[in-house]
């Protein structure tokens, strides 16, 4: 984290502020099951496009789990912050194979997919611990995810153009 | 974000696993402690096999988060979720194993994930976030926390900022509002229209907020 300037740290920190200000909104307005993976793919690879280093998205998760906890939102309580920290660490790692990541839409689309799929982790991790079977624990995990993985992929298509258009007035680089 | 109310029944409304104040033993429990018990209780969730373990456990765990006067409502809002998890363990060991087989273990699997995270709720319900803070900043290190921090402080003027930049599209003829969320066909419009002015404003906060930081000397070494 030491190698981000502290402009691109608090760039990083706004989208986690932005993850939590539309989880906030939208958990009041709708109650359709993995809807907030939209805005966490969004603005987790969002944030990458912004400051295209290893990291960014990392950082972006790490700051929106804590501040969820914080701010009480999300079920599982400290748990949360797996939920955001992971996805962040896929999009980071999906970083080191797809340079100009955040600007494609098929590369979007696939992390995004993946990043949406890691809620399978938790769930997983947490069953296994109980010591549930594991075709019943991938069952549960595809029932509890589906949903996220396609607000995931609709979430992470909409950043291309979007990073296209800060790119083209010059105000990130994808360098 | 939505405020809890307290009605005259003493029941606090508000969202699930929000911070719900108090002057309960629980409230007044120091952060740590808490974490201590959530821990242990947890551990004793994932440990419990026999039924009157598991029993026992919830007695426990129900005893813990009525003493700290949260009420039945908040209960409800709190568990609510894991209650379907709960259905869709139960179905799918039914499905597997039958009834006679599949019932038990549906039900033990159900229980240990409720009771593995009741306790964490407990704890986010009666931590006030200012003292949770507290307790992150002595363990994190001072740049994750002044970023923590500032974007907690940033969470109000950006909600504002995104209510305005939305109301002057919206002027400027956008299809911008509730009733064009709805329709995916505006949603790439809508993105553009909102998210492009928000991260130009999100950029220029940043590098304002940076100087600012800067010129008060964060980060810099003490003079010798």
């Amino acid at each position: 984290m030491k190698k981000f300037t502290l402009q691109e740290a608090l760039c990083l920190a706004f989208c986690a502020c932005f993850i939590v200000i539309t989880r906030a909104v939208f958990r009041l307005h709708l109650n359709i099951p993995g809807h907030a993976m939209f805005f966490t793919m969004f603005f987790l690879i969002l944030g990458r496009g912004c400051v295209p280093r290893m990291g960014a998205a990392t950082l972006v998760g790490l700051l929106a789990g804590l501040l969820c906890t914080l701010l009480g939102m999300g079920k599982g309580g400290p748990l949360i912050i797996l939920k955001f920290l992971v996805p962040g660490l896929i999009v980071d790692l999906a970083g080191l194979f797809s340079n100009g990541l955040a600007g494609s839409y098929v590369a979007c689309a696939i992390v995004g997919a993946l990043g949406a799929a890691s809620r399978f982790l938790t769930i997983i991790v947490v069953e296994w611990i109980i010591g549930m079977e594991w075709d019943l624990i991938l069952q549960h995990a595809l029932i509890s995810s589906a949903c996220g993985v396609v607000f995931g992929v609709l979430g992470s298509l909409m950043v291309p153009p979007i990073v296209r258009k800060l790119t083209a007035h010059g105000l990130i680089s994808q360098n | 974000m939505k405020k809890w109310k307290r009605s005259e029944k003493g029941d606090f409304k508000g969202n699930a696993f929000q911070y719900c104040a108090g002057n309960s033993p629980i409230h007044r429990l120091g952060a740590g402690w808490k974490i201590i018990l959530a821990v242990a209780f947890s551990a004793a969730a994932i440990a419990a096999r026999d039924p009157w373990m598991l029993l026992g456990l919830l007695a426990i765990n129900l005893v813990y988060y009525l003493s700290a006067q949260l009420g039945l409502m908040n209960l409800w809002r709190d568990i609510r979720f894991f209650l379907v998890q709960m259905a869709i363990i139960l179905v799918l060991y039914l499905i597997k194993y039958g009834i006679a087989e599949g019932l038990w273990p549906g039900l033990r699997t159900g229980f240990q994930i409720l009771l593995l995270f009741l306790p964490g709720t407990v704890f986010l319900r009666t931590t006030q976030g200012a003292r949770m803070m507290g307790s992150l900043k002595k363990i994190m290190p001072e740049r994750l926390s002044f970023l923590l921090f500032t974007s907690l402080r940033f969470v109000p003027f950006f909600a504002r900022e995104t209510r305005e930049i939305a109301m002057a599209q919206q002027l400027r003829g956008a299809p911008v509002g509730i009733r064009y969320a709805w329709n995916p066909v505006y949603w790439r419009d809508q993105f553009q229209c909102l998210m492009i002015p928000l991260m130009v404003r999100a950029l220029k906060t940043a590098r304002c907020a940076a100087l600012s930081a800067e010129a008060r000397g964060f980060e810099q070494r003490p003079r010798p």
